[in-house]
């Protein structure tokens, strides 16, 4: 099965669950009824969006830069280029 | 899986499989790397150069290295840019051992990972081992906000149409068993840089398992970043393309 058969069967039954509430199909109380199913799936829609943004915020708070990383390698680029010119390999 | 042998007999034998396009600067230093890494872990190691017809001198230097570095070096030139994928294949071909390490030949990818990778692999038997920046102490240098954002958004994106379980999507720096890679070029048809993924992708939905190990990414330490907008559109064609396919 596809990643796209996966969401696309996953979507199909979520809006199959979703119609049979908004038709009535199932009895509910009103408040439910009338306030709260026709307006899920914007409400679906813009907390999806929401945690999307706030994946994307935490990802940019923690991301980590290494700056040690690129010292070190300063320093073996050092080392190798000595170490090559010897073994009679061009280097800048 | 249990690993092959390697066709130099009963020992484990890592090769490294290096596409180069214009990489005269790096890739002596990445040779040498790699060499202090693999003498210092005792490993038996080689490393097949892939270089697409660079006009810059590339291959000259290549040829140094192989003789410097006798047996461990080989080069197997191709007349043009032909593309990374296709570099891979044709490198896997000539290529001894039965562990595959790809990576990137300038300094983003460091071989000293490459030892954790291998531990990681046996611990597990993980069918594949892959360097993440994202996961664990993991991370980058040299990337300014945009870069990230960039990043990060690319990953988020691909992650939620893909679901892969890996952290580092895009990520290029990986351990294969030998049969596995082989088997995964095989059954999948990308090979632009959208093939990391691809191959990811792919090995999920066969059942392979995927082991991270983090990794510093130090970004471009010469030569320019190939980062623009007509290759985030491709990126986004790519992540569609495979969420339709696999």
């Amino acid at each position: 099965m596809t990643r796209a058969q996966q969401t696309i069967s996953l979507a199909l039954l979520v809006t199959s669950l979703y119609l049979s509430l908004y038709l009535g199909l199932i009895p509910l109380p009103a408040v439910v009824q009338e306030d709260i199913i026709p307006v899920l799936p914007f409400w679906s829609l813009v907390t999806f969006g929401a945690w999307l943004l706030f994946r994307l915020g935490w990802g940019m708070l923690t991301f980590r830069d290494t700056p040690e990383a690129y010292a070190e390698l300063m320093d073996e680029i050092k080392l190798a280029k000595a170490d090559l010119r010897v073994k009679g390999v061009d280097v800048d | 899986m249990a690993p092959a042998k390697s066709s130099t007999g009963g020992k484990d034998m890592y090769s490294v499989i290096l596409p180069t396009f214009n990489e005269r600067q790096n890739l002596p230093i990445i040779t040498w790397l790699l060499n202090r890494t693999f003498t210092e872990q005792n490993l038996d190691w080689e490393l097949v150069i892939v270089d697409d017809g660079s006009p810059d001198g590339t291959q000259e230097v290549a040829a140094q290295l192989v003789k410097a570095y006798s047996p461990h070096v080989q080069l197997r030139p191709r007349t043009g840019k032909l593309g990374l994928g296709t570099a891979y294949v044709h490198g896997l071909k000539f290529a001894k051992g039965n562990y595959i390490v790809i990576m990137d030949a300038d300094f983003s990818h460091h071989p000293k990972f490459i030892p954790q990778m291998i531990k990681k692999m046996k611990e597990g038997d993980y069918d594949i081992v892959t360097g993440t920046r994202y996961a664990g102490d993991g991370g980058v240098y040299g990337w300014d906000l945009k870069r990230k954002l960039t990043s990060k958004g690319a990953n988020i994106f691909a992650d939620t149409v893909l679901r892969p379980g890996v952290s580092d999507l895009t990520g290029s720096f990986r351990l294969y068993k030998r049969a596995v890679l082989e088997k995964l070029f095989e059954s999948t048809d990308a090979r632009g840089f959208t093939m990391q993924m691809a191959l990811a992708v792919t090995a999920k939905a066969k059942g392979y398992s995927i082991g991270e190990v983090p990794i510093s990414f130090v970004d471009r330490v010469y030569g320019d970043s190939k980062l623009g907008g007509e290759e985030i559109v491709e990126y986004a064609k790519g992540v569609l393309q495979l969420w339709w396919s696999i």
